[in-house]
């Protein structure tokens, strides 16, 4: 690749950017000017709507079943179910969470602080969150380690 | 650059007919778009392992599923 | 690939040594979020003071680790990284695939889709500004757009390049690039299409 060695032309392109915000998709993003409480919690939101979706997936790969096939099962809607494994940013509606939960046998109310639709200051919950989500893997079948590591989190859950 | 290798392709006449046609279509090189059919392969068997579908709609808003294996 | 380009050096006001490389990892994007994340809430707490430039305010970024993974792998995505004095200054997915012409002249034909060009916060002049924070370095964002066409014309597509671009950067691709402006994307939350073709491309090259 040769790129330009005209200190001209990158003069000209860098004061070209500085007058305006030229991310495509990412941190910048002009879409939404309302996100003040977004800006607020979302760090706190990040690990435990992960482990959301590693859940999901983790336990609806232990039961072998498509997207589909939980939807069918679940009773919920199959395009809500893609968005919220494809979309981290997408939160679930009240009554799917409530679905998931009763057929996952999980406790619902946990559920709903890790899929976004609660909000609790819960450090604990944080942590096991973060822990179980870097110790699983979204496709494949299941393995030993992530069988354990789904197990462990469960049990966790409703512990308390 | 990545190292390339070198690869020979038997085609019949009509693969070949497809190939250069194509080429000419969408102004690619017969690797280039070869290459670019192996990169849309592997994109939609990726997608389609991970459980989702592929679906062709037409003009009258009519949904049909593309089954790629 | 690695290749070394200048980028502008805010401080001294000279060229830095910049380099370009195309073996993104995990790593690379846990580092744009733990060092350029907090950097970009705070400026978006600055920009919110003032109403005119609220409009700007950052959008939560979307991060799915799962998708950013098996994304790697594909042989249609590309990643490109800038970095400068051992740190990341710029990252760009390229996806030669996803999408392709819609210019009436070149219908159909296949061309590079900018999916994403980020420039680490420091960079930004209109986000430094409001929070009183020197700009670092200058011309990041035009090096990777700059690699964009390049790898367009590697591929064969002679320099096409396609975006969506955000409602604050129009005019910026339009005018300063010189895109032709297709049409908003209902399927892309309405966001402006704009297209290269080759001789717009050159021209961009050219600095015409």
């Amino acid at each position: 690749m040769k790129f330009n060695a005209d200190r001209k032309w990158l003069e000209r392109r860098a004061e070209q950017e500085d007058r305006h915000l030229i991310s495509v998709g990412g941190l910048i993003s002009s879409l939404d000017p309302n996100c003040e409480a977004e800006m607020n919690t979302v760090p706190k939101i990040e690990s435990t709507k992960t482990a959301f979706v590693r859940l999901l997936q983790l336990a609806r790969r232990e039961r072998r079943l498509t997207l589909e096939r939980l939807a069918e099962k679940a009773d919920v809607d199959l395009a809500e179910l893609l968005k919220i494994e494809t979309d981290e940013a997408f939160t679930p509606s009240l009554r799917t969470v409530h679905q998931l939960a009763a057929f996952l046998d999980l406790p619902a109310k946990k559920l709903m602080v890790l899929a976004g639709l609660l909000r609790v200051k819960d450090p604990n919950l944080q942590q096991a969150s973060v822990r179980f989500a870097a110790r699983s893997e979204p496709i494949g079948s299941v393995s030993p380690e992530e069988h354990a590591a789904l197990e462990e989190y469960v049990k966790f859950l409703n512990e308390r | 650059m990545n190292p390339k290798r070198t690869m020979t392709l038997n085609l019949t006449d009509q693969e070949m007919s497809v190939l250069e046609e194509l080429s000419t279509q969408k102004d690619l090189s017969k690797t280039a778009l070869l290459r670019q059919a192996l990169r849309l392969y592997q994109m939609v068997d990726s997608r389609i392992s991970r459980g989702e579908k592929l679906f062709f709609e037409d003009s009258e808003k009519q949904k049909a599923e593309l089954m790629v294996l | 690939m690695r290749e070394a380009v200048h980028i502008l050096d805010c401080q001294t006001g000279q060229l830095a040594e910049a380099e370009i490389f195309d073996e993104i990892g995990l790593e690379h994007f846990i580092e744009t979020q733990a060092t350029w994340r907090p950097l970009v809430l705070e400026a978006a707490r600055g920009l919110a003071a003032n109403p005119q430039q609220a409009m700007l305010i950052p959008r939560h970024f979307h991060w799915d680790w799962t998708r950013k993974e098996a994304e790697l792998k594909l042989l249609a995505v590309k990643f490109f990284g800038i970095s400068c004095a051992g740190q990341l200054q710029g990252i760009m997915k390229i996806d030669t695939v996803a999408r392709s012409c819609r210019l009436p002249e070149q219908q159909g034909k296949p061309l590079v889709y900018i999916d994403y060009v980020e420039t680490a916060p420091w960079n930004i002049k209109l986000l430094m500004e409001p929070i009183g924070k020197p700009q670092r370095y200058r011309g990041v964002g035009s090096r990777l757009f700059e690699a964009a066409v390049l790898q367009s014309e590697e591929e064969g597509f002679k320099g096409r390049l396609g975006l969506h671009s955000l409602p604050g950067s129009e005019s910026f691709y339009i005018k300063e690039c010189g895109m032709t402006p297709v049409g908003r994307d209902p399927h892309k939350q309405n966001l402006l299409w704009c297209e290269f073709t080759p001789e717009q491309a050159r021209r961009y090259m050219a600095g015409e």
